[in-house]
């Protein structure tokens, strides 16, 4: 993963402990490792779903359920646009907070949410519109479950950086930075990458 | 296994070399014996999978008793004294050793290796174990002969079919010396098609045709043992496998023809009959088995076998 | 040697605390201490040995006879199923997660978790999930019954079609079971990597910690595999779809190669910190430095790389092409070659030694004992050929009870032994030690040994019943397992009666070395709190007179004084 920032720096520095004393409940400076370890971890959840849609689909005697030519790709194609540059959008919001622009975080903080919350509401709109379900065949069953299950990792993000922005109001909350915000952010880019491939694996790859 | 700098005394290299012997004795004779736990050798396979077996005993014997000896040395010769607190030599470790004993075990496990891989190349030459991967799979590979037996796996019967002979049994008869092309086949589960006696394995996995083939080299009775776990019946989703010569299993064919169909051998069914007809079960719920197969020949289940 | 001035911080180092706030009330209720909760987890797998135990003693009572007469044959499933289940997820991992909580906070001088919140959360899953399981035994239809692999079609079968069955129950408690995995190697992951003591650097950890952070990423990187795998699994079964149905299009080998991507590295996971807590041990009562410290750390490394590569060595009787089946009769072959590399390193510590033969050190000589029988016949399972006959036969059944129990529960022993007096405060018995690991070896060998010629004689595993050619070598085995059931009461009466009223231990009974005896036994709460001791060298320094740490005579000072 080319995500890691430079701060997590495993190996090195072990006379920090020294310091800790009080407040068991929070180790705000652990926090980014432990969650960088999950999200490794949490890929390969996708991974294994991704060898399993390759194995069922290149071995299947007939892939697509009957009576269904193939997935519409173009509105897909619009809200991967839309998901993909909210990985710029929450960028930008980091440099904002790192220049100390709280309202600037704010505001792209929310427009990035706003466009994951947009992305789901057309993944809603799309699985209306399907003709085939979650039992039809393995088909059926790998679309929904990789929609789905990416599906509600966007909603989780989005859950998250509410959290982040409402801790914003907070005063003084994020005067030195703040490693929520950094994993809200690793955790969305991650997001974003799964999609793409996901987008390749189920629109790009020919039936 | 001394790390002393000075060079060992000849009594130490006399000491090593007598304990060197004595492994290498012992191993080659547990090499033999290995033989003996298997069942008796029924199938071209038996004796090259045997031979590797006896050669990994050995290995096996010679690995582990030597650990164990050394472990034996220290308990007995360096336990400390009673109310000796003090440490050993600190001794850290010594790199010639290390290089050593990576590089034994990596040259023993690479000569059971290349020898397993000739073993399976030439198995795979008197009966491929090689089989369809992924996909519902088609009849088998091109230019093999044709299979001229059907093995049907159920819950929990095995059926055997003879097509050209119009012939079906529950029993499976098969003549000596000569390659056979079975045709695997599953209606449920997974199940496994095991002879102890031909140390052949596999696994059966419905919607999949799998070809198989075998050669046959002892006549006799041996066991076939559904291998892979199926269900509640699996224990006793066994039948006999009959090996008999050429003439004897053509003559067989023709007589088994002649005979009626009549319901074939089905532990499970009669088992569960007698589960419905009590009013409590002491166990838990269950999918029903299928009903026997109608066959010529039923076979038994309680003949004595040779293996 | 420098002589340093006195620090004044070191005034202040922790005294005993004999009365821990709230009392024994804290090992069930959510605590954050990790010792309260390495000690719960203990508590709690120990509960689940005996349960899983008991249903072995009756499938050994089973077996004992070739007929199916104790128990009904769907029962006998249910047990297998259930015992396999419980050992592995209820008594394994969670036992070894206790060991992990007690000892990498002290070994490596950290006041707690990274996350003592998330650790908490972690454990109280385990009796969550505990329940569940257990659950399954009084649902409609009874528990699971396909064995702990849940291979499809069988594990679909649901033959009374109720939405809650044993099945389900089953998924859902093993899916838990690897979320609390996760949560908890996330934890040990970051917590090795970034509070260790200062001068602590890796290559001055002790072996424990190196094997615990290997086995921990094991499981970050396999149970995400079996996450998914199952949830597919469970939407099979309770929703219709058809990832492993094959009349749907599905494919149930699929699940296989899911199953074993987790499973077979799941047994590094449980015997790597067993390794180390050999490579503890063995220095201590051997009074000698551990041989190669160096390669003992980097074999564990190798080993998680190789764990990764060899799953297939379950599936050669599946229908594997013969490329694959030579390709990873080899890889799994090479983790030999590591593992050897352990195994005369220990060897190579003990020559020479000063050996103690106290409980702790015999468990440990007889855990290495089985574990290299168990290693050598997974070098003949790993063998193409040979395991198509032994496949799924009781062959395999003894190589794994050798290496789980003969080796792996025999070093949690150890482990317990020699830490017992450290978490508790109290020294155990010696006497009820020795005879506790006296039966447990002679059963381990008299129960598991007979199932090696049982199996290549064609005794499948997982039968309730058996053809009578089998009989003479099940009895023996059966005798061996009552002895095992035997050899579990004075353990427990060894801990329950050192609780009570054993000899107060002080804080370093065993003359050991290491950051965890330079504490309290029991340890206060935050461990070394503001006094962290300065790494000064490497671990297991017997016989070379150096200091582990900065003002190692003020600590012990200080300790003599409490
Ligand atoms: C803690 C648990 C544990 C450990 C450590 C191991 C270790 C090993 N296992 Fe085992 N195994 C299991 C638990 C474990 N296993 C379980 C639970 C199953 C069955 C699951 C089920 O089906 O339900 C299983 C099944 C299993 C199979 C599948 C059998 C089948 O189903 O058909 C195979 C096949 O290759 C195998 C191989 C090995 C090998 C090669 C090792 C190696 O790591 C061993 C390496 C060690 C040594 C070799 C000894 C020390 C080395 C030396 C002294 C150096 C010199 C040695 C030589 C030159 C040989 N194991
Ligand atoms: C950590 C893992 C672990 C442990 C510790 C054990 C421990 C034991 N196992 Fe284990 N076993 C497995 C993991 C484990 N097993 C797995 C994964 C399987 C495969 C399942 C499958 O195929 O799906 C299996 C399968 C298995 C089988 C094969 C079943 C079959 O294929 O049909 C057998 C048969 O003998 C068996 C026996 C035993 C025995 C006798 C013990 C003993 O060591 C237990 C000792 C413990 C105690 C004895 C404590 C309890 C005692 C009491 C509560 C009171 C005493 C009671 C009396 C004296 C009556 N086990
Ligand atoms: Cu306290 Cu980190
Ligand atoms: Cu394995």
């Amino acid at each position: 993963m080319t995500l890691i920032p430079a701060n997590f720096d495993p190996g090195a520095s072990p006379a920090e402990s020294a310091g800790h004393t009080a407040d068991h409940g929070a180790h705000g400076n652990h926090t980014l490792t432990g969650f960088i370890i999950f999200l490794c971890s949490e890929s390969v959840i996708f991974l294994a779903f991704f060898t399993g849609f390759a194995v069922l689909k290149l071995s299947a005697l007939q892939w697509l359920p009957p009576g269904v030519e193939g997935l519409e790709w173009r509105s897909p194609l619009a809200y991967t646009v839309v998901l993909v540059s909210s990985s710029g959008t929450i960028a930008l919001a980091e440099w904002f907070l790192k220049r100390g622009s709280l309202w600037g975080f704010r505001a792209f903080w929310l427009l990035s949410m706003a466009m994951g919350a947009l992305f789901l509401y057309g993944q809603a709109i799309e699985w209306a519109g399907l003709e085939f379900g979650f039992t039809s065949g393995t088909f059926g069953g790998c679309f929904y479950l990789l929609t789905g299950f990416h599906g509600l990792h966007v909603a989780t993000g989005i859950l998250l950086m509410g959290l982040m922005l409402t801790r914003s109001f907070r005063s003084g909350n994020y005067d030195g930075g703040e490693q929520g915000v950094v994993a809200a952010s690793l955790f969305w880019h991650f997001v974003d990458v799964i999609w793409v491939l996901l987008f390749l694996l189920l629109y790009v790859w020919p039936a | 296994m001394t790390t002393a700098p000075s060079r060992p005394g000849l009594s130490v290299l006399i000491g090593l070399a007598i304990w060197g012997g004595l492994l290498l004795w012992l191993s080659l004779w547990m090499g033999r014996q290995a033989y003996r736990w298997l069942p008796v050798q029924a199938s071209s396979a038996a004796p090259l999978v045997d031979g590797l077996f006896s050669f990994e005993t050995a290995v096996a014997t010679f690995v582990f008793v030597g650990v164990v000896s050394v472990m034996a040395w220290v308990i007995l010769f360096n336990r400390a004294a009673k109310y000796d607190v003090s440490d050993a030599e600190p001794i850290e470790g010594n790199t010639r050793l290390e290089v050593i004993w990576t590089v034994i075990p990596l040259v023993l496990v690479m000569a059971i290796a290349a020898y397993t891989i000739d073993v399976n190349r030439q198995i795979g030459l008197i009966g491929p174990m090689e089989h369809l991967h992924g996909g519902a799979g088609g009849a088998g590979a091109a230019g093999s002969p044709q299979a001229e037996i059907e093995v049907i796996a159920r819950q929990w019967s095995w059926e055997f079919r003879y097509p050209a002979d119009g012939v079906s049994t529950t029993e499976l008869h098969l003549p000596m010396g000569r390659r056979v092309g079975l045709q695997l086949r599953s209606e449920d589960v997974i199940h496994g098609f095991y002879v102890p006696a031909f140390r052949l394995k596999q696994q059966v996995i419905p919607g999949r045709l799998i070809p198989f083939f075998l050669t046959p080299t002892r006549e006799g009775r041996y066991r076939l043992r559904d291998s892979e776990y199926s269900g509640t019946w699996f224990a006793a989703n066994q039948a006999d496998v009959v090996v008999q010569s050429e003439a004897d299993y053509q003559s067989w064919l023709r007589r088994a023809a002649a005979l009626p169909l009549q319901p074939g051998l089905s532990d499970a069914s009669r088992d569960y009959a007698l589960r419905q007809s009590r009013s409590r079960t002491s166990g838990y719920a269950t999918v029903a088995p299928a009903p026997p197969p109608m066959v010529n020949v039923p076979g038994s289940n309680t003949l004595p076998h040779d293996g | 040697m420098t002589i340093t001035p006195f620090d004044p911080g070191l005034s202040e180092v922790p005294q005993r605390q004999p009365e821990a706030p709230n009392g024994w009330k804290r090992y069930i209720s959510f605590n954050t201490d990790a010792k309260v909760i390495g000690i719960q987890y203990i508590a709690t797998a120990l509960l689940f040995l005996l349960v899983g135990g008991l249903l072995a003693m009756i499938m050994r009572g089973e077996l004992i006879t070739p007929a199916a007469d104790l128990v009904d044959r769907t029962v006998y499933n249910g047990l297998y199923t259930m015992h396999g289940t419980i050992m592995l997820f209820l008594f394994m991992f969670p036992v070894l997660n206790g060991l992990n909580n007690l000892l990498i906070p002290v070994m490596i001088g950290a006041p707690d978790m990274a996350f003592p919140r998330l650790n908490a959360a972690a454990f109280w899953m385990v009796p969550v999930f505990g329940v569940i399981l257990m659950a399954s035994f009084l649902v409609p239809g009874g528990p699971p019954a396909s064995g702990w692999w849940s291979y499809p079609p069988v594990s679909l079968q649901n033959p009374l079609g109720h939405l809650i069955n044993g099945e389900a129950l089953w998924i859902v408690a093993v899916a838990l079971s690897g979320v609390s995995s996760i949560m908890g190697a996330v934890n040990f992951v970051t917590t090795i990597l970034r509070m260790r003591a200062p001068g602590m650097t890796l290559m001055r950890m002790p072996i424990f910690c190196w094997t615990a952070l290997s086995a921990q990423t094991i499981q970050l990187i396999g149970l995400p595999a079996l996450t998914g795998g199952a949830v597919m699994l469970l939407f099979d079964l309770v929703a219709g779809t058809s990832f492993y149905r094959p009349e749907g299009g599905g494919d149930p080998v699929l699940y296989q190669h899911f199953f074993w991507f987790y499973s077979h590295p799941a047994v590094y996971v449980i015997i790597l910190p067993v390794f180390g807590v050999f490579s503890e041990l063995f220095p201590v009562y051997a009074r000698k430095p551990l041989f190669g410290y160096k390669f003992v750390a980097a074999a564990s490394l190798v080993i998680v790389g190789l764990s990764l590569v060899v799953w297939v060595h379950h599936m050669f009787p599946s229908g594997v092409p013969q490329w694959m089946r030579d390709l990873f009769m080899v890889t799994t072959m090479l983790i030999a070659v590591p593992t050897g590399i352990k195994v005369f390193a220990w060897l190579g510590t003990l020559w020479g030694g000063k050996l103690r033969l106290n409980t702790p050190m015999l468990f440990a000589l007889g855990g290495l004992f089985n574990f290299v029988f168990a290693g050598v016949t997974g070098i003949m399972l790993a063998t193409v050929p040979v395991d198509i006959h032994v496949n799924n036969t009781y062959f395999v059944v003894g190589h794994f009870h050798y290496v789980i129990y003969g080796a792996a529960t025999m070093g949690v022993y150890a482990a317990i032994y020699h830490w017992f007096p450290k978490f508790t405060g109290r020294m155990y018995y010696e006497g009820l030690g020795k005879l506790h690991f006296l039966l447990t070896f002679i059963g381990t060998n008299l129960n598991f040994f007979p199932m090696h010629p049982l199996g290549l004689m064609g005794m499948p595993r997982r039968v309730s019943s058996y053809d009578p050619e089998f009989a003479f070598w099940n009895v023996i085995a059966s005798l061996g397992a009552f002895l095992l059931g035997v050899s579990i009461i004075p353990f427990l009466l060894n801990l329950v009666s050192s609780l009570v009223r054993g000899e107060r231990a002080p804080a370093n009974p065993w003359n050991a070395i290491g950051l965890e005896w330079l504490l309290p036994s029991p340890p206060p709460t935050e461990n070394f709190e503001a006094n962290v001791p300065t790494v000064i060298s490497g671990p297991y320094g017997y016989g070379t007179g150096l200091p582990l740490v900065e003002h190692q005579e003020a600590y012990e000072r200080a300790l003599q004084q409490a």
